[in-house]
């Protein structure tokens, strides 16, 4: 392979663009498909395959090279380990087994491969520019995905997330413009920002970009969208919107303001508390009331969002973004970002045990003894997300607190750690229907399409919680923390 | 279990001076301080052999006709949790294991509950588990201040609760992190403002269950005290210990009076339970205070009433149970007179109450004798609160027993069973653990003593 130099200063080759060249190539593949019509069995094992290489080959990338075309893009273990989160996240979406019939599902599928090709450039982007084009074609991809299906709902729930999301890229793209106004530059590599001083302009920038972004990532006063989306999209798709969209738009949050930001952290810090502390708390309280499964799941997502912005709080209050404490806090930003795509990931799909479109909390009763697989497993999820030990959601939410503690934040510490013990109110109520209530008549057992990927997903989050004690896991992604300032 | 009993005779038949001993420790991941490292103690071994009695007593009155198979499971992941909880000398496994118990004893009171098991099983649930994030906390905050202090990261136990670490932290932090720990052990005994969970899940959950509550999770709140926080009592504080004193003595007394109005026997039971660790946080804060003689007499009693009270509640639920099972009645009203019908088992619960009460003889005589005497030192003549507390207690235990064993027989009940062999094996081997303890407390208490020393 032959490098091709592309820019001043640059010292990474070609052979760093392959993930997302093979993505592209085998989206269009993939629509190619479409015409020789070979069954969307096929077509769903191609892109899950397809999915899992790019991932291997985002994972045997040289990370030493570091920038590339002017800074555009850093390849760095940071990058590398969003960008294999989020391939796996997007494997949720595709699994084999799915009994769904898309019309034109080639469409589907292509979709899905050419939103990943954005999602690894903005894993590796430092550009506000690159990293707003990679933002918006996943965004694009995904008003499409939200609107496959056959009924009224998912079109509605496309449309409403389309509208609310064009308003949010605009205030991304006004802020990027009033960020240039402030710094003469796009990029956010912090080694770029070390002389700008602050002005009205930078918080101009840093309101307008936190309400784009923090759109995406719904939180507190931007996340109207996400009931009415999670709730009126399929399953998988609702899945992937809460996972592997929402861990996007937490990486590129996490650049933005702390590489990007680097230079004024104060504001940084208290935006982040209060919309962690209002985030959490009303995703929490709201869920409580709920009785429709899928808007409890979709305000647990809210207050998870809430748990993982804790992250930037510790580290923009910490005072040096480089110290042991920020980059620890990063690293458990890092780890509950992956814990979180199966725990989210599986309780989505879990709803396809249900085959009814808006899911009830008695639709679950009595699923202990229809299918005691899926309700296991489904309660290990429940279980992970509420933070008990044994499953790796406990651990993620260990490290957090841990590093809250270790940055002197404990009132913060005390305000997440209650409104965990608050949120353990709403999972148990799924667990306490599925096993201390006996089952409406007519519900049969759950098929093995739903049952395959539940099970899986809670597999992997016990073996998460083991592989993030015994494996110096947690040294290996302090190590990696660092690569974030690009 | 049977190898736990067997390891602890061999470990401890001869020559223990107190410490731990036989640890066995995995680096884990090092370099934040992660191992897995265990180590037993005469205090928890004492703790160990109560938490297998226990659990073996809870497996007896768990019967296949009435409960799922998947009780024994509950039951079995609960001792297991217990285990680790006992045999951990590190903070971040301690806590693991102490959050593994809750679950599935969750668990058997939302499937096998009595009565709104649901709200009941999940109030269990929240009230335990905001006190285990509170402990959390904590742990959080020594183990930043000790790498503050000595540049190690570790959560073993035994470098983390040291009087120097303490002394190091801000007076913030330190208040924090003794807020933190005392709120999860004493939500867990639980004493007088943190007990609102205590008589609805020992009412609703199922017998076994309850079992395992009483003797089991109340264990947890006395081996904090005295497993972890002993070693820091220095650093408490007098304040924070008087103010244990205070909540003890209140405990004794509130529950004392509430017991006394319940009508159900299973719910007065629960409340003298309570009532009775209230000696062991009254032995905990007066045992601070003191020194010399008086404070190894106070903590051992204070260890040794967590154990009797321990035995004791697993023998009278059980007895409660078979009781239950022949009349299908637990309400003192409706009983009445059983004696006539069920001479055994109204005996058996008879010397469950008077066991409860702390008739001399029995176990819990023992434990509440010593803490007795040597709270003297400390706190003077406030004592006769606490004896005020224990006429309380004998009155009312003996109340419930002569309107519910003894008088009219209540016809309405009809013809019952008295206890079979099964029952009359099981009640009776239970007993006789109690009465060894009390007639020969040294078996026990030389071990306590000796953990007290070698402090």
């Amino acid at each position: 392979m032959s490098s091709i130099d592309l820019g001043i200063g640059s010292t990474a080759t070609f052979i760093h663009l392959i993930p997302e060249i093979f993505l592209g190539l085998l989206g269009f593949a993939i629509l190619w498909t479409g015409v020789r019509n070979i069954g969307e069995r096929a077509i769903s094992w191609i892109t899950f395959s397809g999915l899992g290489i790019a991932a291997l080959l985002v994972f045997f990338l040289d990370p030493s090279s570091g920038s590339a075309y002017s800074g555009v893009m850093v390849f760095n273990n940071f990058g590398k380990y969003f960008a294999i989160i989020m391939l796996i996240s997007s494997m949720f979406i595709c699994y084999p087994f799915s009994t769904k019939n898309y019309s034109k599902s080639e469409i589907f599928y292509s979709t899905l491969l050419f939103l990943n090709v954005g999602m690894v450039v903005a894993a590796f982007s430092y550009n506000l520019i690159a990293l707003f084009i990679a933002f918006e074609s996943v965004s694009i991809g995904t008003y499409v995905l939200s609107s496959f299906g056959k009924t009224r709902r998912n079109l509605e729930a496309s449309i409403k997330y389309f509208f609310t999301g064009t308003i949010a890229t605009a205030f991304i793209l006004f802020g990027a413009s009033f960020y240039y106004l402030g710094t003469g530059t796009f990029s956010i590599s912090s080694s770029a920002l070390s002389h700008v001083i602050n002005s009205p302009e930078i918080t101009i920038a840093l309101a307008f970009l936190i309400i784009g972004f923090g759109f995406k990532l719904a939180l507190f006063p931007f996340h109207q969208w996400a009931l009415d989306t999670y709730d009126g999209t399929e399953n998988s798709v609702s899945a992937f919107l809460a996972a592997g969209s929402k861990i996007l738009a937490f990486m590129v949050i996490l650049k933005v303001f702390l590489s990007g930001f680097a230079f004024d952290h104060t504001a940084v810090f208290y935006l982040f508390v209060i919309l962690s502390i209002i985030t959490m708390t009303y995703g929490n309280i709201s869920a409580l009331s709920q009785s429709n499964l899928k808007r409890i799941l979709s305000y647990s997502s809210i207050a998870q969002a809430g748990y993982l912005v804790l992250v930037l709080a510790v580290v923009a209050g910490s005072g040096s973004p480089t110290s042991t404490v920020s980059e620890f806090a990063i690293a458990a930003g890092m780890f509950y970002s992956l814990v979180y795509i199966f725990m989210k990931g599986g309780a989505f799909i879990t709803m396809n045990a249900v085959p009814k479109d808006n899911v009830e909390l008695e639709d679950v009763s009595g699923l202990g003894k229809r299918s005691p697989a899926t309700a296991v497993s489904l309660s290990v999820i429940m279980l992970a997300l509420a933070g008990i030990p044994l499953t790796g959601g406990f651990l993620a939410k260990y490290y957090l607190f841990l590093a809250l503690i270790e940055g002197s934040l404990w009132w913060l510490a005390v305000i997440a750690i209650l409104n965990s013990a608050i949120s353990v109110f709403y999972y148990f109520r799924v667990i306490t229907y599925m096993f201390a209530r006996d089952p409406k008549e007519g519900d049969g057992a759950v098929p093995f399409s739903a049952k395959a990927p539940v099970v899986a997903a809670a597999i992997i989050t016990i073996a998460l919680f083991f592989i993030g004690i015994i494996a110096s896991f947690m040294p290996t992604l302090i190590s990696a923390a660092g690569g974030i300032f690009g | 279990m049977a190898l736990v009993l067997i390891y602890s005779f061999v470990r401890f038949s001869s020559g223990y001076t107190g410490g731990f001993i036989s640890r066995v420790s995995y680096s884990l991941a090092p370099s934040i301080g992660i191992n897995f490292s265990t180590g037993v103690s005469g205090f928890t071994d004492a703790l160990l052999i109560l938490s297998v009695i226990v659990i073996f007593i809870s497996t007896l009155i768990a019967e296949k006709k009435e409960l799922d198979r998947v009780m024994f499971s509950y039951i079995l992941t609960t001792e297991s949790g217990l285990i680790g909880v006992l045999i951990s000398r590190d903070f971040l496994f301690f806590y693991i294991f102490w959050e593994v118990v809750l679950i599935p004893v969750y668990f058997m009171i939302a499937q096998f509950g009595s009565f709104r098991k649901e709200s009941v099983g999940l109030k269990f649930f929240v009230y335990t588990h905001i006190g285990s994030v509170f402990l959390l906390l904590s742990i959080f905050a020594v183990y930043t201040y000790h790498f503050d202090q000595t540049g190690v990261l570790t959560f073993q136990i035994g470098s983390l609760m040291t009087n120097s670490t303490f002394s190091y932290m801000p007076v913030f932090w330190r208040d924090f992190t003794i807020f933190g720990f005392l709120f999860a052990f004493l939500v867990k005994m639980p004493v007088f403002p943190l007990h609102s969970w205590l008589p609805d899940s020992y009412e609703s959950a199922p017998y076994p269950a309850t079992v395992i509550l009483s003797g089991g999770l109340s264990l947890m709140g006395g081996l904090g005290l005295f497993g972890i926080l002993l070693p820091v009592t220095q650093s408490l504080g007098t304040f924070v210990l008087s103010f244990l004193i205070a909540l003890g003595i209140i405990s004794l007394v509130y529950f004392a009076l509430a017991a006394m109005m319940q009508s159900s026997l299973k719910r007065m039971m629960a409340l003298a339970s309570a009532a009775s660790m209230g000696f062991v946080v009254l032995a905990f804060g007066a045992g601070g205070l003191e020194t010399g003689y008086e404070k190894t007499l106070e903590l051992s009693g204070g260890m040794f009433q967590i154990v009797a009270h321990g035995l004791i509640m697993a023998f009278v639920f059980s007895a409660l149970y078979f009781i239950k099972r022949s009349t299908g009645k637990e309400n003192i009203h409706e009983m009445g007179g059983i004696f006539r019908e069920t001479p055994f088992l109204a005996s058996f619960l008879l010397a469950g109450l008077l066991a409860s009460l702390g008739l001399p003889g029995m176990a819990g005589f023992i434990g509440e004798f010593s803490v007795l005497v040597g709270s003297f030192q400390a706190i003077g003549w406030v004592i006769l609160l606490v004896i005020f507390g224990m006429i309380l207690t004998a009155s009312y235990h003996i109340w419930a027993a002569q309107r519910s064993l003894y008088g009219p027989y209540n016809e309405n009940l009809g013809r019952i069973r008295d206890s079979g062999t099964y029952q009359t094996v099981v009640l009776g081997a239970s007993l006789v653990v109690i009465l060894i303890l009390g007639i020969f407390p040294n078996l026990l208490f030389g071990l306590l003593t000796a953990y007290t020393g070698g402090l």
